[in-house]
């Protein structure tokens, strides 16, 4: 009886192996014509370089979008709120060390997930404000255009990352966001240009914020991958 | 809560618009207008950063710990105001920031207080990474690209190194740099893109000129851009290559390559010319005095002077015998003369002989040459047939006829002609009425005839028959078209062969006659002063023996005179009868004889 339970454990796994695979793989690659091909491997440091131009693009399209808004409809005095920064961002609740040293005492598996975290954090307002920009009256194409590559981006970006995160930490991942958002939830666009205004001029700004952010630790764990003596804090 | 954030953003916007514009900026003048205030906030790395101060107009607080910043992180919506950590000590109003007390994407609030007083005198707010500028690159230095073919212009690689303050390793800082070159101690500085690497290469450079070049960088995606490095110069001396050299060389060569094909184009078209030039022609042989160009357009007098001059023209005056066919014209129509003198017949126009006769060519040789122009001709054109005029052309014999107003035609031709073909004018009268036949009697010595005018005045049956004996003897001389050498001996002793103003037999060059054609044309020379016809002429010279009308001719000497044998071989053999007969010749004529002659020979 051992003999034949041994049989028949081995042929559930020869029988359930294919699954495993498809487990081990959870991105479908396809290439351009749609059918499904074997993906192509890529190695770590390849991904981790991608996710980092990645990451400069949206910061540098987030600074585009943000000056663009602010010529439109910022008026000049207001300009100045830019250097403070953006006062609430929605990411507040999330506490994020702000010194270098601090940010280099972070660990890896930390400065992954707060990537993560930023990203997810960033997806549903970012799509807010494309409705928003639309229901401006004389926004321009480049704006909409760039808010929403931005978030194309952002897709991908997370989807870069959930695989970083399994190759350099050994963790699955595989639902998109486990982490809780706690975003402050937007009501209906007050009719006031005024108010959608300053508060769409902060979205930009928080935004560019947190993406530089993004970038400045996906660098980090960069520059932690290549030599870890001369990034670490002295 | 969208209400209270708005608001709230409101009137953080008011409150800090008046100040937040100072933060932004590199002011670092102190405003003495205004009361005590910040006057900038720096930050070189990010990672830490310094306020500035100033006391304004507010002397009384420029004493140290007078005013003091307090500082706040919004981090969280409220949080304690804080003292400047470190007010530094070598720097007037400076409070600095280390690393433990920099937070990056935190927004900070600083405060200008007077404690004394309890006054806020300035507030600002910023976030650092808004604040950062970045210290100036280091190592500078540049590398010669190429060098155009000219050599004029030049490309260089202009590389540097970041600024060692910032952590460009780690990421934390990305930065941008701006490269800007000018000629030296020019005024205007060219800018660059931004290089987000640490090289960029500059064209279009001058040779032979000095550049400086500096570069500054910034953090990407923000605004403020660092001090500049220190100018490096650049200067590449202007080589003068060989290859220059070989164009010109080139140009220099094809340049007389074509100059030597031209030349020797040149030669050969003007080939002629240069033969000329170089080799003069021999002269061809010219007739002495006499110039061709003279003959072409000369004046008649001009011409007539130097062909009489000339010995070997003369002979060209006997070329013809008109005379004998002025005679041929006599006899053709004689009832039609009967009214007009003798020697207006003779030398006038009949219409039907001078069809036969004359031969009035006009210019255009249009191939009617034969034909003969009814028209009377003119004066003129005639004048101009003859041989002293050159328009009438060459081939075209002239005809010295003259037409009915003899005196006028005279006129012309005495002032054309040095020797006119009629100069019957003063003889007029004279030989009007005078035989038309005359008997030579005698011989001048000069070579002269002498014909006796006696037979003037004989009857006019005598004359009438001499008439007709010496038109048959010119019968004979014309008919055949041609004269023996004997009958031309004979005519010619009757004729002096002297050109005088008197008229007389002309004397013919034996070969010329035989030469002659009649086809109507005729050849008279310009001293060929000749009327057809014999003039007899007074003859004072005391009678001489009775010479045979015959004589032989003996010999021709150098000046085509013929020389006669002496009459006196033949003394009374022939008594001079009036009667033009023949009379046995007391020598016998050598040559041919004509049955006629013959009859008359025979006793």
């Amino acid at each position: 009886m051992n003999r034949v339970k041994v049989l028949q454990a081995w042929l559930w796994c020869v029988s359930l192996w294919p699954c495993w695979l498809s487990h081990a793989v959870p991105l479908d690659c396809k290439d351009e014509t749609g059918s499904l091909i074997q993906c192509t491997s890529i190695s770590q440091e390849k991904l981790l370089d991608r996710v980092i131009q990645h990451a400069e693009l949206i910061y540098r399209v987030s600074e585009e979008s943000c000056t663009l808004f602010e010529q439109m409809f910022v008026p000049y005095p207001l300009h100045a709120l830019r250097n403070q920064g953006g006062t609430m961002c929605h990411t507040k609740p999330f506490p994020i060390p702000g010194s270098k040293s601090e940010i280099q005492q972070i660990s890896d598996k930390w400065l992954l997930h707060s990537v993560l975290m930023l990203v997810q954090s960033w997806m549903e307002p970012l799509i807010y404000l494309q409705t928003t920009l639309n229901r401006y009256d004389d926004a321009p194409d480049t704006l909409l255009n760039k808010t929403k590559w931005v978030s194309d981006k952002l897709l991908s970006l997370e989807q870069g990352v959930v695989v970083l995160i399994r190759k350099m930490l050994d963790e699955g991942i595989l639902t998109p966001s486990i982490f809780e958002h706690t975003l402050t939830p937007y009501d209906e666009p007050s009719p006031e240009i005024p108010e959608s205004v300053l508060r769409d001029y902060n979205l930009l700004i928080c935004f560019k914020k947190d993406a530089h952010k993004m970038e400045t630790f996906l660098k980090l764990l960069k520059c932690r991958q290549s030599n870890k003596l001369s990034c670490l804090s002295y | 809560m969208a209400y209270s954030l708005s608001l709230g953003l409101l009137y953080l916007g008011l409150l800090c618009g008046n100040g937040l514009v100072s933060a932004r900026s590199e002011l670092f003048t102190p405003d003495p207008s205004r009361g005590p205030h910040f006057t900038g906030c720096r930050s070189r790395e990010q990672e830490t950063f310094r306020c500035w101060w100033s006391a304004g107009i507010f002397q009384n607080l420029t004493e140290p710990g007078a005013l003091r910043v307090f500082y706040q992180t919004k981090n969280a919506l409220l949080s304690e105001w804080q003292e400047c950590p470190d007010y530094t000590h070598t720097v007037k109003n400076e409070c600095y920031f280390n690393k433990t007390f920099t937070h990056i994407w935190t927004s900070y609030c600083i405060q200008l207080r007077s404690v004394r007083e309890n006054i806020t005198y300035d507030e600002t707010c910023f976030t650092v990474e808004n604040i950062v500028h970045p210290d100036p690159p280091i190592g500078l230095n540049w590398t010669l690209l190429n060098v155009s073919r000219s050599g004029l212009h030049f490309d260089i690689l202009v590389r540097w190194a970041p600024p060692p303050s910032a952590d460009v390793q780690m990421g934390w800082m990305s930065l941008v740099y701006q490269v800007q070159y000018r000629v030296r101690n020019a005024s205007h500085w060219e800018m660059l893109d931004l290089e987000s690497g640490t090289q960029q290469s500059i064209y279009g450079l001058h040779t032979d000129k000095e550049y400086e070049v500096r570069v500054r960088c910034k953090m990407s995606a923000f605004d403020n851009f660092g001090e500049f490095s220190d100018s490096i110069l650049v200067h590449v001396a202007q080589i003068p290559s060989k290859e220059s050299t070989f164009p010109t060389m080139l140009v220099l060569i094809f340049g007389v390559i074509g100059l030597v094909i031209l030349l020797v184009l040149l030669i050969f078209s003007q080939q002629q010319r240069l033969m000329v030039i170089f080799l003069p022609p021999i002269p061809a042989p010219k007739i002495k005095g006499i110039d061709p160009e003279l003959l072409k357009n000369g004046k008649l007098d001009q011409l007539n002077s130097l062909l009489s001059s000339q010995d070997m023209y003369k002979p060209d005056f006997y070329h013809e015998d008109p005379w004998v066919e002025f005679i041929q014209l006599d006899l053709d129509d004689p009832p039609e003369k009967n009214e007009s003198s003798d020697t207006q017949h003779r030398l006038g126009l009949s219409r039907s002989g001078s069809s036969h006769v004359l031969n009035f060519k006009s210019d255009d040789d249009s191939g009617r040459a034969s034909c003969y122009d009814p028209e009377i001709p003119n004066p003129e054109d005639l004048a101009s047939l003859l041989p002293g005029h050159s328009g009438r052309g060459d081939n075209h014999p002239l005809v010295s006829r003259s037409i009915s107003s003899i005196p006028d035609l005279g006129v012309q031709q005495t002032s054309e002609v040095e020797e006119t073909p009629i100069q019957t004018q003063p003889a007029v009268p004279s030989w009007v009425n005078m035989d038309f036949y005359a008997q030579v009697s005698d011989f001048t010595p000069a070579g002269g005839v002498v014909l006796s005018p006696g037979q003037l005045n004989s009857s006019p049956e005598k004359k009438k028959e001499e008439e007709n004996e010496k038109k048959i003897q010119f019968q004979l001389v014309s008919d055949g078209a041609y004269t023996s050498e004997n009958t031309a001996r004979q005519l010619s002793t009757e004729v002096p062969p002297s050109p005088g103003p008197e008229q007389g037999y002309q004397t013919f060059p034996t070969q010329a006659v035989e030469g002659n054609l009649w086809n109507g044309e005729y050849l008279v020379s310009t001293s060929d002063s000749q009327i057809p016809y014999l003039l007899p002429e007074a003859p004072p010279a005391p009678i001489l023996p009775p010479v045979s009308d015959y004589t032989v001719v003996q010999e021709v000497d150098a000046q085509h005179s013929l020389l006669l044998n002496p009459p006196s071989l033949q003394p009374a053999i022939c008594p001079h009868s009036p009667n033009k007969h023949l009379p046995a010749m007391p020598t016998m004529p050598m040559g041919y004889l004509t049955p006629d002659l013959l009859g008359n020979l025979t006793p």
